[in-house]
Formats: C-alpha cells, sequence, structure tokens
C-alpha cells in the first residue's frame, strides 16, 4: 500500500481468495453439511413420461424400521405451488407443485418422498411403495403436441399450446418494419430450419438441501444451493405458508449451476415440509439419475427462419418461427429463453425488418427452463447458421457477408428490432481481428490444397452479442417479469479501517468473491487483504432482485462502487472536522483522508476516521454514527457483450468424426475486472457451448415416453479429449452505462459456440452440400447427412 | 438388514476402524464414517471421477468399491496429500493456473494429476488429456486444468518426484 | 442411487468361494473388479441377496505364458495391459486394454469380469473370440473347458457359464508364426464402450492370406465376422481384399440403434473399421482410436 495509482486490483489476474480450502478437500458443499439429529429424504419419481395416480399404498414404507414419514401429494393441503414469475401477455397459467398434481405429466417428477435414518434406508422404502398408475398416451416432440389429436398435458390450458408471442420487429421510431416488402424486393429467400437439441447445466454437483425447522424460535433454515437465495426464501416461505422473516437461507460452496440453480423446485418444498413436521433436520442430496431427470432441461427449439436478401448481401429481412419445446410444464421463467431467441436473432445486423412468431409447446418431458445463455445460444445458431446460408446461395464469403451488414461502431445505442438497445460494441473490429487471428486467408487457401488430399476442412465464424445485466426494474415490469433487475450491497468499515462487503450474490465458482474484493479494494484504496466479502446468508446479505448468474457481477460490482462512494464521502466529512479543515479542500486518497496539497502533515488513515465514526465523540452535524452505506443499484440499461469466433475443423467423412484444429475468440465484455477469471469463464461457457453442439443430448423415446440419456454413459458431457485448446483474444468496449464499464460475460462463449461448430462442418463438407443444421452434431448423424449426399 | 461389518483402513497414515453395512460404498463410508467429505461424488457410477482416491497407491473411483473392501488397505484422499501446511506441487498449480471453479471435481483432478505424473514425470498436453479422460469437469473446459497439470510436473520433478 | 442390501463374503480360496457358489446359487453374484456390478448396484439394477467377493484370491490373478497365454480371472486390466508377457504374445491384447475406460477403471476392473459381464461394447470377449480363446469353469462339480464362442453364443449381458460356475482362467492359443494384428474402435468419447470395434489377426504367406481372425464388438453381441474372414483367407493382402472383407464385416455385424448411433451407422463403421484394422495389421503396425 506504498504507491498511489489507479486500478491496483482491477484489471489485475489477482489469485482466488476461494481456493484455499478447495484444493485442499475443505469445501464445503451441501451434501457435506449435516447436523446433529438429520434424516435423509429420498423421492419416488414417475417412471411413466404421462399417468394418473390413482393412489399410493404407503403402508409398507411406513412400516418399515427407520422410516420417520411419507409424504405424498395428500399431505400438500395448505401447501402452495412455486409461481411461473415471467409471465408474458398471452402466457396460459402455470405453476411448478410440489409433486404431481394426480398425474405425472414426466419421466422424474416427484410422486412421494420418504424419509429415513439414510440415504439407504430411505430408498429401500422407495422400493415398498405401491403406486397404482393408469398409463395415459404421451407426447414427446414438439411438432406432434400442436397436432389434432394431441394427448392433452395440462387439461387446464385446453391444449398444448402455452403462448404464442410475435416480435412484430418495431424499429427505432416505434413503428414496425415492412417484412413483406422486404421479401417482395428480395433477389434471394434462403430458408433453413434448425433443431437445436436438449440439453443443460449438468453440473457436477447435483443439487440438494438440507432444512432445518427450529421448533423453539419457529424458524426455518434452508441450507442450499440455490443461485437466488432471495428470491428463494420470499417464494418458499408463500408456498410453506409462513412468514418470510422466518425463513433464512444458507448457502454452501456450490458445485456448478449454469443457471439450472436458479429455478425453484418441488424438493425446495418437499424438504422443508418434512422438517417442519419432523421438527429435525431433513437431508435430501439429488443423486445423478435423479439430476438428469429432474433438474430442468434447456434450449430444445424447432426453429424455422427466412431471409431475404438483395444480390449485393444486404440483409433486407428475416423472419422465424420458433417452437420452443417447454416440456410438461412452465417452470420458473416462462418461456423466457425462447423469447429471448426471438429478441435476440438479430444479432449483430442491421436488419430493418423483423418478425418472428414464438411459440411455447407442452411435452412430456421434463421442464426446460434456466440454463447458461438463456435463449441466445440458440437465437446465434439459428441467424449464424443462416448467414452462412446465405453467403453460400450469394457465393459471397461468409466474413465478407457478416462485414456487410454489421452495424458500425458509430452506430450505438442501436435500437434493435427485437426490442433491445444495444449499448455498445465494435461488431467489425472484433470480427476482423478474429479473422485475422485464425489467419483466415491462409487457412482458407489450405483448404483447397487438403482437399485434394482427402482432408476435409472447414472453417466456421460465429458473431454474437450477449444482452446481459438484466436490467432496469422498470423493463422487467413491461416484459411482465415478476422480479426486479437490481443487486444491493452494504459496505461497512470496522475501527480498524478494514472493510466488510455483503453481497446477494452468489458464488459458483466464478470467483465473485475475488472479483467484488478486487472492486472493493480499487475503490476504498485499500489492500485486498483488508476486505472481506461476506455472501450467502440471507439474514446478513441484500436482498437482490435478480440473484445469481454468470453475468450479474458486473451489476452488482456497480452496487459495491456506489456504496463505497457513500463511504468516502463520509469518511471525508468526518475527517475534515478531525483535521479542522474544509470539508471542499479534503480528499480520499490511497485509503487516506488529507487535506489537498498538505497530504504528507495533514492526513488521516481511513482507520483513523473509521474509530472516530464508532467513538462518535464528533461527528459532523447531520452524519450517523459508524462507517457502513448500502446500495441497492438498479441497471440504467442491458449492456451487451459482444464477439466473434472461428472454429476450424477437420471432418472424417468415412465416420463422422471432427477433430479440433483451432478455436479462436474474440470477445468483448467491456471493462475486465480480473483476467484469468474472465478466461476461465470463457473456457468454461464454451465447454457447455460446444458440450451441446457435438455431445450433450436428453433424447426421448417417442414409443415409450422414456428420457434414454438417464446415465452419464449415455449424456456424454465434453471430456478433455474433446475440446481444443482455446485461443483468446479480447476487444474492450466499456460500456457506457455502468459505472466501471462492466458488461456481464460469465456466458459469453457459449452463445457462438454451436454455430461456429456448425458453420465449420458444413464449410467442410461444402463439396457434398451438408447442412449441420440439427445440434448435437453428432457422428452418427453427420455420417448419414454425408451418406445421403452421396459422400 | 446385512449386519454391520468391522473394516480397518489406514487412511491418511492413519490406521482407522469403522463399521459399516456390506453395502456402504466406500466413498460413503470415507465420507460419512471417516468424516473426510474431500471426496466428492458427482455420477455414483464411475464415469465423473469426482470420488477418486488412491488405494494403494493407485487411483480408483470410491464409489465403485464397497466400504468392506478397503479392510487392510491404505487409501489416500485429498485431505491426506499436503504435508502439514504445505501444499503438495498439484495443489499449488491448481490455484496458480486456475484450474478449479466451482472446485467440485478438484480433490479428484488433484489426485488423478498425481498419479498421471508418478507414471510420466513429463507429460505433453496431449498426454495429460488422455490420460485424465476419465475425470469430468464442467467449469473449465480443461485448458487451464492441463495447464496446472503441466505446471505441477515440472515442480515435482524438480523436488525429485513428490508425490 | 445405494445398493439394496445384501450379504458378503470374502472367500480366500477357490475352494471357498466355489461352497458359497453352490450355496447361494442364483441368488448370488461375484464381485471382482466391480466396475459394472458395483454401478448396476447402485442404481439397484441388479440385486443379489449375497455378494461373494473374489478379490482375496490370490490364487486367482496371474499371467503365464508357458506355450498358451494363461490369465486368471481376476488379473486387473492395468495389469494385463502393462505386462511384457502379454504383449509378446498377443500384442492385440493390450491395444484392445488401452481402449477400456480410464486408468482407474483398469486398476479395478478384470479380466474374468469384463468376458462375464460381456458387455456386447466391451473389447475383450471380442478380441478373445479372435484369438480362439477359451475359459476355464469351475465349480464344486467339477471343471469345464469352454471356448468363446460357446461362452457367448449371441447373448448380451450374460453367458453360458452357470450360476454356480466361477469363471478361473482365460487361456489364449500361441499365435501363428509371423501373424500381424490391427485394432480399430469408435467411440464418442475417449475411453467410452465403443459404437463398433473390430481387432483383425492375419497371417500371410509372403503377399497371400493364410488365416484370418476377426472379431467386432458394438452390436447386439460379440461375434466373429466369418464372411469377412472368408473374403480374406486366400486372397491377396490389399485394397481389393480388405474392401470385400470390410463389406462381408457388415453384412456379419449384428448392428443395433442407440442414442449413440443408429444402426445403418454402426454397419458403415464396422466396414471403416475393418479395413483400416486389416490395414494397421498388413503394415505391421497397431491400431488406435478411430
Ligand atoms: C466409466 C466406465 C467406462 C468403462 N469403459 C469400458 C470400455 O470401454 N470397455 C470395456 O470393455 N469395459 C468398460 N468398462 C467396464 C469395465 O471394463 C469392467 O471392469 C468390466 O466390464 C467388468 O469387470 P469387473 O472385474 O469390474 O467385473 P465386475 O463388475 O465385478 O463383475 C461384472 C459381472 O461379471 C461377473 N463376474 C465377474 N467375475 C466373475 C468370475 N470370475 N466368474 C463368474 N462371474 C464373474 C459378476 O458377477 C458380474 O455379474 C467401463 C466401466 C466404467 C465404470
Ligand atoms: S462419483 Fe465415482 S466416478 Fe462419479
Ligand atoms: S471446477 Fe467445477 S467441475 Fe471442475
Amino acid at each position: 500500500m506504498t504507491t498511489t495509482q489507479e486500478n491496483r486490483w482491477i484489471g489485475v489476474s489477482a489469485p482466488r481468495r476461494e481456493d484455499a480450502p478447495l484444493i485442499r478437500g475443505r469445501g464445503r458443499y451441501i451434501a457435506d453439511i449435516e447436523p446433529a439429529g438429520t434424516v435423509h429424504m429420498a423421492i419416488l419419481r414417475s417412471p411413466y413420461a404421462h399417468a394418473r395416480i390413482n393412489g399410493i399404498d404407503t403402508a409398507a414404507a411406513e412400516a418399515l424400521d427407520g422410516v420417520h414419514c411419507v409424504l405424498t401429494a395428500d399431505d400438500l393441503e395448505g401447501i402452495g405451488d412455486f409461481p411461473t414469475i415471467w409471465r408474458l401477455p398471452g402466457q396460459k397459467e402455470c405453476t411448478t407443485p410440489a409433486f404431481a398434481p394426480g398425474k405425472a405429466r414426466y419421466v422424474g417428477e416427484p410422486v412421494a418422498a420418504v424419509v429415513a435414518d439414510s440415504r439407504y434406508l430411505a430408498e429401500d422404502a422407495l422400493d415398498l411403495l405401491d403406486v397404482d398408475y393408469e398409463i395415459l398416451d404421451h407426447v414427446v416432440d414438439v411438432e406432434a403436441a400442436l397436432a389434432d389429436g394431441a394427448p392433452v398435458i395440462n387439461e387446464d390450458m385446453g391444449d398444448n399450446t402455452i403462448i404464442e408471442y410475435t416480435f412484430p420487429g418495431i424499429n427505432a421510431l416505434g413503428v414496425a418494419g415492412d417484412i413483406d416488402g422486404a421479401f417482395e424486393e428480395a433477389d434471394e429467400i434462403v430458408s433453413g430450419r434448425f433443431k437445436v437439441g436438449r440439453y443443460s447445466g449438468v453440473a457436477l454437483e447435483t443439487r440438494g438441501h438440507v432444512a432445518e425447522w427450529d421448533d423453539l424460535r419457529q424458524t426455518l433454515t434452508l441450507h442450499s444451493g440455490s443461485q437466488v437465495a432471495s428470491l428463494l426464501r420470499t417464494e418458499l416461505a408463500a408456498a410453506l405458508g409462513i412468514p418470510e422473516t422466518s425463513v433464512r437461507i444458507l448457502t454452501p460452496n456450490i458445485g456448478g449451476a449454469f443457471g439450472n440453480q436458479w429455478d425453484r423446485y418441488p424438493e425446495d418444498i418437499l424438504v422443508s415440509l418434512a422438517s417442519m413436521k419432523l421438527g429435525r433436520p431433513v437431508k435430501w442430496i439429488e443423486d445423478r439419475r435423479e439430476a438428469l431427470q429432474a433438474t430442468v432441461h434447456g434450449r430444445e427449439q424447432l426453429q424455422e427462419w427466412q431471409l431475404a436478401a438483395s444480390s449485393d448481401g444486404t440483409v433486407l429481412g428475416l423472419k422465424g418461427r420458433v417452437l420452443s419445446d417447454q416440456g410438461a410444464h412452465l417452470h420458473s421463467v416462462g418461456i423466457g429463453p425462447a423469447w429471448v431467441t426471438g429478441a435476440a436473432a438479430v444479432n449483430q445486423y442491421k436488419i430493418a425488418n423483423y418478425h418472428c412468431d414464438v411459440v411455447g409447446v407442452a411435452t412430456n418431458k421434463t421442464p426446460n427452463s434456466t440454463f447458461r445463455g438463456f435463449g441466445g445460444p440458440e437465437a446465434m445458431f439459428g441467424i449464424e447458421r443462416m448467414m452462412d446460408k446465405t453467403a453460400r446461395r450469394l457465393g459471397i464469403d461468409p466474413a465478407e457477408l457478416r462485414r456487410r451488414n454489421m452495424i458500425q461502431a458509430d452506430e450505438f445505442p442501436y435500437f434493435s428490432p427485437g426490442g433491445a438497445v444495444y449499448d455498445s460494441g465494435n461488431y467489425p473490429a472484433a470480427l476482423e481481428k478474429a479473422l485475422e487471428a485464425v489467419e483466415y486467408d491462409k487457412v482458407r487457401e489450405e483448404q483447397q490444397s487438403l482437399r485434394d488430399q482427402g482432408v476435409y476442412r472447414g472453417i466456421g465464424i460465429s458473431s454474437y452479442i450477449h444482452v446481459s445485466g438484466f436490467g432496469p426494474s422498470a423493463i422487467l415490469g413491461i416484459l411482465d417479469y415478476y422480479t426486479g433487475g437490481y443487486e444491493g450491497s452494504t459496505v461497512k468499515i470496522d475501527p480498524h479501517g478494514r472493510a466488510t462487503l455483503y453481497t446477494g450474490m452468489i458464488p459458483m465458482g466464478q470467483g465473485t468473491e475475488t472479483t467484488l474484493a478486487q472492486v472493493a479494494a480499487d475503490h476504498l484504496e485499500i489492500d485486498i487483504a483488508n476486505v472481506r466479502v461476506v455472501w450467502g446468508d440471507t439474514d446478513q446479505t441484500p436482498y437482490t432482485g435478480f440473484g445469481s448468474a454468470g453475468s450479474r457481477s458486473n451489476v452488482a460490482a456497480v452496487a459495491v462502487i456506489k456504496a463505497i462512494e457513500e463511504i468516502k464521502a463520509k469518511a471525508v466529512r468526518i475527517g475534515a472536522g478531525l483535521l479542522e479543515a474544509d470539508p471542499d479542500d479534503v480528499a480520499y486518497a490511497d485509503g487516506r483522508i488529507s487535506v489537498k496539497g498538505a497530504e504528507e502533515m495533514r492526513s488521516l488513515s481511513l482507520a483513523d476516521v473509521a474509530q472516530q465514526a464508532y467513538w462518535a465523540h464528533k461527528l459532523p452535524e447531520g452524519d450517523q454514527p459508524t462507517l457502513e452505506a448500502t446500495y441497492v443499484y438498479d441497471p440504467a440499461n442491458f449492456t451487451t457483450a459482444c464477439g466473434t469466433h472461428v472454429a476450424v475443423v477437420d471432418v472424417d467423412i468415412d465416420t463422422g468424426k471432427i477433430d479440433w484444429v483451432k478455436y479462436v475468440v474474440v470477445d468483448d465484455a467491456g471493462t475486465i475486472i480480473n483476467p484469468l477469471l474472465v478466461e476461465g469463464q470463457i473456457h468454461g461457457a464454451l465447454s457447455n457451448g460446444l458440450g451441446g453442439a457435438m455431445l450433450e443430448e436428453f433424447v426421448y423415446d417417442e414409443e415409450s415416453g422414456q428420457l434414454l440419456s438417464s446415465t452419464l454413459m449415455d449424456y456424454l458431457v465434453p471430456s478433455f479429449t474433446d475440446l481444443p485448446d482455446f485461443e483468446i483474444h479480447h476487444l474492450v468496449t466499456p460500456s457506457p452505462h455502468t459505472e466501471g464499464g462492466f458488461k456481464g460475460m460469465g456466458e459469453a462463449g457459449c452463445f457462438p459456440a454451436a454455430g461456429a461448430l456448425a458453420n465449420a462442418v458444413t464449410d467442410a463438407l461444402s463439396h457434398l452440400g451438408v447442412e449441420a443444421d440439427q445440434t448435437p452434431v453428432t457422428p452418427s448423424r453427420l455420417w448419414s447427412l454425408i451418406d445421403q449426399a452421396g459422400g | 438388514m446385512a449386519e454391520n461389518m468391522s473394516v480397518v483402513i489406514n487412511v491418511n497414515g492413519a490406521g482407522r476402524a469403522v463399521s459399516v453395512e456390506p453395502r456402504k460404498t466406500l466413498a460413503d463410508a470415507i465420507r460419512e464414517d471417516l468424516g473426510l467429505t474431500g471426496t466428492h461424488l458427482g455420477c455414483e457410477h464411475g464415469v465423473c471421477g469426482a470420488c477418486t482416491i488412491l488405494l494403494d497407491g493407485e487411483v480408483v473411483r470410491s464409489c465403485l468399491m464397497l466400504a468392506v473392501q478397503a479392510d487392510g488397505a491404505e487409501i489416500t484422499t485429498i485431505e491426506g496429500i499436503a504435508d502439514g501446511d504445505d501444499l503438495h506441487p498439484m495443489q499449488s498449480a491448481f490455484s496458480e493456473y486456475h484450474g478449479l471453479q466451482c472446485g467440485f471435481c478438484t480433490p479428484g483432478m488433484i489426485l488423478a494429476g498425481i498419479d498421471v505424473v508418478s507414471r510420466n514425470p513429463d507429460p505433453s498436453p496431449q498426454e495429460i488429456r488422455e490420460e485424465m479422460g476419465g475425470n469430468i469437469c464442467r467449469c473449465t473446459g480443461y485448458q487451464k486444468i492441463v495447464e496446472s497439470v503441466q505446471a505441477a510436473a515440472a515442480v515435482m520433478s524438480a523436488e525429485g518426484g513428490s508425490a | 442411487m445405494k445398493p439394496a442390501v445384501f450379504d458378503y463374503s470374502a472367500p480366500e480360496s477357490i475352494a471357498e468361494a466355489l461352497d458359497l457358489l453352490a450355496e447361494h446359487g442364483s441368488g448370488a453374484k461375484v464381485l471382482a473388479g466391480g466396475q459394472s456390478l458395483v454401478p448396476m448396484l447402485n442404481f439397484r439394477l441388479a440385486r443379489p441377496a449375497h455378494l461373494i467377493d473374489v478379490n482375496g484370491v490370490d490364487s486367482l490373478s496371474y499371467i503365464s505364458a508357458n506355450g498358451s497365454l494363461r490369465i486368471g480371472a481376476m488379473t486387473r486390466l492395468t495389469a494385463i495391459g502393462e505386462s511384457g508377457d502379454v504383449a509378446g504374445a498377443h500384442p492385440v491384447i493390450p491395444a484392445a486394454v488401452a481402449q477400456i475406460g480410464h486408468r482407474a477403471i483398469r486398476n479395478r476392473g478384470t479380466i474374468g469380469g469384463s468376458v462375464a459381464h460381456n458387455d456386447p461394447a466391451a473389447e475383450l470377449p471380442a478380441v478373445l473370440m479372435a484369438l480362439d480363446a477359451e475359459v476355464t469353469a469351475r465349480s464344486v462339480d467339477g471343471e469345464r473347458v469352454i471356448g468363446m464362442q460357446d461362452l457367448i453364443e449371441d447373448r448380451l449381458f450374460e453367458t453360458t457359464l452357470g450360476d454356480t460356475e466361477l469363471l478361473t482362467e482365460i487361456r489364449i492359443p500361441a499365435a501363428a508364426a509371423g501373424s500381424t494384428f490391427g485394432f480399430q474402435e469408435f467411440a464418442r468419447r475417449h475411453g467410452d464402450f465403443a459404437l463398433a470395434g473390430v481387432a483383425a489377426v492375419i497371417t500371410t504367406d509372403g503377399s497371400t492370406i493364410t488365416q484370418a481372425a476377426l472379431g467386432a464388438f458394438g452390436g447386439t453381441h460379440a461375434t466373429r465376422l466369418p464372411t469377412a474372414e472368408a473374403a480374406l483367407v486366400g486372397a491377396e493382402t490389399g485394397d481389393a481384399a480388405f474392401a470385400a472383407a470390410g463389406a462381408g464385416a457388415a453384412a456379419d455385424f449384428p448392428a443395433t440403434s442407440d442414442v449413440h448411433g443408429t444402426a445403418e451407422y454402426r454397419s458403415h463403421l464396422i466396414n471403416v473399421l475393418t479395413v483400416r484394422a486389416l490395414n494397421d495389421a498388413a503394415g505391421q503396425a497397431g491400431g488406435g482410436n478411430g
């Protein structure tokens, strides 16, 4: 702490304070928590895709030694469901119940629960439950679900259409574009039909809770890996019918969440209810089979796009229809991800005329809800495949076609016809940088000579925007999204001048604790070792409107900065009094409060001032004792991270195997707090994106409605040899909207990944005319396309 | 219910006796009966490697063994590889090279990394990727784990093959 | 995902193990490396009343290369993969073992378990079939020697072993002088069970193929590929014979569809892999993961 310089910590790859316990095996994850007297819950789940439950005989299970209670739907009297909090106009009403409501609607829906002395015993008891199922016809395909005569999954909805939502393509002047005119005027109309596969976060740690009902205090403490403790607390209290003030959520280490932990789940209620009934701690740890069946799935969409272009490559219009396979019922965020797909599909391009219909469809599958990327990756896949198809049709290089249509750096803020306002960025610069890094011209040249040798090399470009920092609460209100977009932060300086920062953010592995400490240390201008970050306890930490997501630290960081500004102002006022100077002549610098121009002589440390603030013997008029501030920051606007990725692959046309040659990333996420951690986030998001592009898929059997991918032998996540070394470059266009210029970036890597891969594969096989329009691009699928193309 | 059996295991250098049902997996016994919760469960069917331990010096999946099978064996878990306060070079490297995010795979990764380097003191990135392919990480995309293991290998051979 | 209740015994001799098998019959299961059985216990897909853990029977773990190659049923895959005797006698075996799962799996998994479990996508049953291996099965009633074909027939996840029989040894006749091999498999990820794979062992007399033995896995069951073998024996090594063998392999292969690939794809794969394996064999080079 000897030199004065701006940003000693922001922009530095500070080592993670999270690591020390984790590398020693001393992390505390949910399964590691076991208060004295804990009993264990196991859940019986529907083995059928669609079946009426006529009765459950629990007698044998209840009679088993060591069983404490059995819960079924009969025990839910007075217990509410979890609401769907994003309720778009026209969306049919839908909730998440604790148990299947009279009938099971997907394989894995909870039917009953048992609490016993051990998990082993609880599973023994599950074997003894006798459920009278009446098997009903099921449907696991969106188009079949919309067909006449399809089994209706939620009778109160009338049919399987949950919502039809239209993006009319309103431009900056507030009027809809002329989509029909654009298509009439077009020289070429290019169509694409894309199946975006169903996959999800599949965190290595499964979900879990430990609920502790305290009869003495009449309070419930829930240890939980939820990403949104505040919302969970509010909704759980409502569902259980107890005051929210009696519920405390404690968050341990989380072994990955990837959006899936943003939702509220039946088990949140069940474990709490069991603890309240038994008056003792109840623990439920999801096993892997349950995790694959019952933690929300993501992505699955059937997209149809048409793009109108003039022969010079100008994109005149884009229209689409997106069928979102929502699974059996809407989960916490409704059709939110599919809505985002519609909002983001115009991507980085100046497409004046846009129209998109988004249809939410119910099927007998696990609910499709929050997952890293939240509809954005699906949108990017569609538009980036369309750009490549258009380029090929027009005989224009795919890089050139993008260049000709990109929004230029001087056109921000840009009002997109998808409804979002893009704040900033330099799309062409990112594209050029990516092309340069990958040596585009050279790879293109080599491509031909390699092909002559039987090596099929392809280059896939994929540009993206990532609208993050889910925004001003007022906009969420306009979207009927019943939550706020703000984050709060409390900063307290102790009498010794050390800082404690209370955040509602929940670290899920992305290093939130370290990055927020970096921001606080810089703005207080003190050593990072003197900043403690408190998280994960709703009794201590501020309410967060939106909760944690991979791309929320930017919003939280601003709340920290704003709270620190208030603290510094107060420290200056107190310090001025002590230094007997006019507050206007006193400044806060380098962690000291000094009279300007006399820093050597008339200066106090933060600790000196803090001590005085606590003694409070001599405070300026109007100032309260102690030195702390709380700031709740509601973002002024969304921020848009952006970039371009380029994938280079070789395809073995005999086996359909894809081999990596190169993967280049150019990302622009505004000001970077910690470059090492940012790289880690990009790598991780890419692994999610490429996993879904190549390997990961929840496959349902049409005939039986069974989930076929219910082990990690069938649901394949990328391993070491499936991913390339990523080459990462940054552009920095600070967000004009946020203090510090941060943009959310924790999810960005997964946005362009599938498009880059599919474009590269399609490019490699251009001589055959093979188009990779379905994800994951598995070897079997790819080979059959090659085979059909006569390759 | 089957009778409990008593089992003596040498865990991280100390003999420990536990009494377990025959059906209890070694992973559960390590976590619940020995209180060593650094060994994680990610799948319980042998695919993820989160439960990796060393059994008589060799990497194994503790979810695919019964506790009773470890009677008389020596096991090393993540808690047993540091020398008091001195971290094992593999542990330091994971932190330094950002080889972990959520940390859930990390104990298994570190033990698998130690095993790879014990058999191949100077592994190439490709060798690390192939040898460690049985351990899944959902957070890092692996690149920084590969860097961590390589860096640790260099330190370990400089130190004369500490394991 | 916790096992149901079972009783457990850990015999220390073959005789003890056989007595236990005789006593508990179909209610018992032998526990070898546990790399297939324990997942099934955890999923409660297997619910034996009694588990007979033979890991303490030291006399089941050995490798002996005296004329024929004899491997005790409890020999771990890692030991087999690293054995100079095995590599010297039948280098196709370590090539195949290297593709089985991952190090941690091979450290526990055994050759006897792999054969007895008879996963249709497992490498070893098919490789051992191609090598004309025999297994020894013992029970309290005596001992029988069973050829791999008769052990597996067209079964999957079971064999013709009786409930009270213990597989004790795998015996592989010495390779023909000058034989070479190719081993190819295609898996979606490194270390996964293969979608299709083939082991080819051929002997040539100059350029004419005198013997050919091909074993395939990844179909509905492990199998020899007789049409492919017939297309090779008597033919000159080279593209024409290998292509005919590939087509023959596709005709012989009992392909099936699942989440990882269609039957058509697998039939095509076995054709491609057979040609590649034969090229490897002809080139005296080892195979690899396609
Ligand atoms: C993640 C993972 C990946 C894998 N990948 C592969 C792969 O790519 N290729 C592959 O081939 N295998 C793979 N395996 C399986 C592994 O090779 C198994 O070890 C093997 O199939 C069974 O051997 P085991 O010794 O573990 O047998 P166990 O699991 O102990 O037993 C399997 C079955 O055989 C019976 N049995 C075992 N020994 C005898 C005996 N001596 N006499 C009579 N019956 C007996 C048992 O009762 C049981 O029914 C994988 C396993 C895992 C967990
Ligand atoms: S928990 Fe043992 S391998 Fe996944
Ligand atoms: S760090 Fe989270 S799974 Fe590896």
